[in-house]
């Protein structure tokens, strides 16, 4: 009792799937060095913030700019724990998770029940905030300025890393994508596109965006806390951080916001551009031609390369059936 | 205590033009410029390059800083607002982008490293135990000029009077033959002026350097968070109330505790009265 | 009292300006109430206020006997009150089908994960209010003035209402399209329900309605039968200018 339209999304997700736990074999066949798995790594994390940033904001409109905050909540408290508690793994990181989407939802469920740009605000805000807060409350724990570094790490080697942290993204992937199929998806778009309508039809508004918002939550305490264990180190400035918040969404908007598939499109798409571009613009130098690519590219088509490539192959389809 | 008064007093003159040059694109536009904290950074490093790289007369690089300010405010408005079409996220998200690419773009002119501006006027002055320096008085006697002087604007002039009628009612307004378009290029570059002056003095404050733009931003989001929109008054008074919450705790506490104070005030204020303490309902 | 709906001495206040000024009228169970007045005199305000899109500064709205003051307008339309807009506010990105699914939706997120909608239920709705099965897939953007208005209709109907509020419902459409709406409220009346509808089209409003209440500056002036209300002195001068 599969549906059609239902059977041809299995079956890109299975060649997706098989496709991505592939890469590496295919970077060795071409040549590739051990460098270019780890920029896939970094990749595979940055499409789970994306995602997660998309799940609120790309969804429902109400833009999230604290995705920095949760994600450094996820990594702070597993690193605290496993670091200077001596927790194991897999006791910190499903603490990790959860005390993000606590901590997440306290400080920004006032701000969930009024308009969206006030949402945008208290989010840019806490996250600042946090920056200057985790250097001074119990340094002790935080490792002040300077982090913690020396965690421990989860899997030795690139190629071990690379299947974790594609795992996991594709997990992440999937689950989304299966909640958005259902009336939820619908709904939470319906609030972007008017929220007094979504209220009007009898629904709370309120337990949508708090339900997309934990799920966001979940998503980015999962990642951050992963990446943690990757990197084995953590830094106030490299989380907490308007570049980070930056790469997040313009990962998940070149790609496709409101998509599954977009943000990862958006995500390896950055990663690897900027690897690219690394040899020619070694500084700064970089973050100004990106973000001017990414503005350009946002100005013309704020849904993205996803849209674009369906736009292309649209107006083929159309010139191709308009000959014959 | 005469210190804290002291202080509090100036910090908040500045802050209090920040935070006004911001919230008039709010509620006269009903759009978030996040790239509003790169006017300032524009106004310092404009006032920088004539006034310490080319060495003309500090007066000339403050006036340059505000001209150069009002059309990066323009440009602003006509390069990415407008096409946008008032589509809020859009413009949320892009002028983020755009503050991202700024600050790559000073790094590359004026490179990584953070620049000592030197005072606009130099001198101390001694009250006893207390000293203030005469550039930090320049700066709030300045940030009070230019308050006073938006706000003569606005209750004066015929554009001033249709920036308020916008803000209170945008098809009202257009409707009674108001040119939005007009108001709006008109708060842009205002907003863009305001910011790049007080951007002057803030960075004679502090420092200039490529992210000196986020902490003003900052500051002016908390104090439209807490006052909400719609009154100038209101911007002033919590303009005053942050500026002194974080002089307290500076001196009493730790500089570095400053931002927990706003975070619970503004969590606070969400609670119990999320149109802020002065903001209007909208009709 | 056994009103359906019972707005007692409300006033609300826009800074300085007063939308309604100590407003009461009762609607009883089935009744059709037609509101008129002059632009301005605070009809659509009372929906808000009736729907807690706003709150009133004082005063008193009552539903089925349950004070209504403090509830969101989620649970004010559970409970069986539910408005279109004078500007329709369709899902502009969705078809006519899904904007009705969104009416249609329980207010439960576990509901919304685990069961699917049902299109059947869909279908027969936007049947219903006039709607060819093949306008199903059809974007707002494509409809004209009274098909949005009977979108927002099946919207509106698909909460299940015991009693609707119907702001402008005859503005912009033709007189086919009138005739067509008019057909459906008269079947909906007869059926049971309850309506208050605002409407600046005296002769298409009142076939539908039992009683009028006109009001002006935020209070009633007058209420009772329509040709009444009509003649009355205070509202031929507010509201005829004559």
């Amino acid at each position: 009792m599969i549906s059609k339209p239902l059977l041809r999304s299995l079956i890109i997700w299975a060649i997706f799937i098989i496709g991505m736990l592939l890469l590496p074999k295919i970077f060795a066949l071409l040549g590739f060095s051990k460098g270019n798995l780890r920029t896939l790594i970094q990749a595979c994390y940055l499409a789970i913030f994306a995602m997660s940033w998309d799940f609120i904001s790309g969804r429902t409109g109400y833009i999230s700019f604290g995705h920095p905050f949760l994600v450094g909540i996820g990594a702070y408290t597993t690193a605290i724990l496993s670091y200077r508690f001596d927790v194991p793994v897999m006791y910190s990181i499903p603490i990790a998770v959860i005390v993000t989407m606590i901590g997440g939802t306290l400080f920004f469920l006032p701000a969930l029940r009024i308009k969206g740009s006030y949402f945008a605000l208290v989010t840019l805000a806490f996250m600042e905030l946090m920056y200057q807060l985790v250097q001074v409350i119990r340094p002790d724990l935080t490792g002040g300025t300077r982090g913690i570094s020396g965690i421990e790490t989860l899997t030795r080697g690139a190629v071990n890393g690379y299947y974790l942290a594609v795992s996991l993204m594709l997990v992440i992937a999937f689950v989304l994508w299966a909640i958005l199929k259902t009336r939820i998806g619908t709904a939470l778009s319906a609030i972007a596109m008017n929220e007094e309508s979504v209220k009007g039809s009898g629904l709370s508004t309120t337990k949508l965006k708090l339900f997309a918002f934990m799920v966001s939550a979940c998503v980015a305490g999962i990642g951050g806390a992963f990446l943690a264990h990757y990197n084995g180190s953590i830094a106030p400035r490299a989380l907490f951080d308007i570049n980070f918040l930056f790469t997040i969404i313009v990962a998940a908007l070149i790609g496709g916001s409101s998509t599954i598939i977009g943000p990862m499109i958006g995500a390896f798409f950055l990663t690897l551009l900027l690897e690219k571009l690394r040899p020619w613009l070694p500084g700064a130098e970089r973050y100004f031609v990106y973000g001017g690519i990414a503005l350009l590219l946002y100005m013309y088509q704020p849904k993205g390369l996803y849209a674009i490539f369906w736009q292309v192959v649209d107006r083929f389809r159309t010139r191709r059936g308009g000959q014959s | 205590m005469f210190q804290i008064l002291i202080q509090g007093l100036l910090l908040s003159g500045l802050y209090a033009l920040i935070a006004v040059g911001f919230t008039l694109i709010f509620s006269v536009g009903r759009v978030l410029n996040l790239a509003y904290g790169v006017s300032l950074m524009v106004g310092g490093y404009t006032f920088f390059y004539t006034a310490q790289v080319l060495e003309m007369p500090k007066l000339v690089g403050v006036l340059l800083a505000i001209v150069v300010g009002a059309v990066f405010g323009l440009l602003k408005y006509r390069l990415l607002v407008k096409p946008l079409k008032g589509d809020h996220v859009a413009i949320e998200i892009s002028t983020l982008i755009l503050a991202v690419v700024i600050q790559a773009g000073i790094i590359l002119v004026f490179g990584d490293a953070t620049k000592i501006l030197h005072s606009i006027i130099d001198g101390v002055w001694q009250f006893g135990t207390v000293s203030i320096t005469a550039n930090n008085v320049a700066a709030a006697l300045g940030s009070w000029v230019l308050i006073l002087g938006l706000y003569a604007f606005i209750k004066k002039t015929h554009i001033g009077r249709a920036m308020q009628a916008v803000s209170m009612d945008q098809k009202g307004a257009a409707i009674s033959g108001v040119e939005p378009d007009k108001v709006n290029a008109a708060t842009w570059v205002i907003s863009g002026a305001l910011g790049a002056a007080a951007g002057v003095f803030f960075a004679s404050y502090t420092q200039l350097s490529p992210s000196m733009w986020v902490a003003p931003l900052i500051i002016a989001v908390a104090i439209v968070i807490v006052g909400g929109i719609g009154s100038i008054i209101g911007t002033l008074i919590v303009a005053h109330i942050i500026g002194f919450m974080e002089i307290i705790t500076t001196t009493l506490f730790a500089a570095e505790l400053r931002g927990v104070f706003t975070m619970i005030l503004i969590i606070a204020v969400l609670v119990i009265r999320p149109r802020g303490l002065f903001g209007r309902e909208e009709l | 009292m056994n009103a359906h709906l019972e707005i007692s001495n409300l006033v609300k206040k826009f800074g300085g300006l007063t939308a309604t000024n100590n407003m009461s009228f009762d609607v009883a169970r089935g009744e059709s109430v037609g509101l008129i007045g002059p632009n301005g005199a605070g009809k659509t305000t009372v929906f808000s206020l009736i729907m807690g899109e706003h709150r009133q500064n004082s005063g008193s709205i009552s539903f089925d006997g349950t004070e209504l003051t403090t509830l969101p307008t989620h649970q004010r339309i559970n409970r069986g009150i539910s408005r279109t807009y004078q500007v329709p506010r369709p899902f502009s990105e969705m078809d006519v089908r899904g904007n009705i699914r969104v009416g249609l939706m329980p207010n439960s997120i576990w509901q919304m994960l685990t069961k699917r909608y049902d299109p059947d239920r869909e279908l027969e709705l936007a049947l219903s209010v006039g709607f060819a099965e093949s306008d199903l897939d059809k974007a707002p953007s494509e409809l004209s003035m009274g098909d949005l208005r009977k979108l927002e209709l099946a919207r509106t109907l698909a909460t299940n209402p015991e009693m609707i509020l119907l702001d402008e419902v005859f503005a912009g459409l033709t007189v086919g399209e009138i005739a067509q709406i008019t057909d459906l409220l008269q079947q909906k009346r007869e059926a049971g329900m309850s309506m208050v509808i605002v409407s600046h089209d005296l002769r298409s409003l009142q076939p539908l309605i039992d009683r009028a209440v006109a009001i002006t500056y935020g209070s009633v002036v007058a209420e009772g039968k329509y040709d009444d209300v009509i003649a009355d002195e205070a509202v031929r001068s507010a509201y005829l200018g004559l």
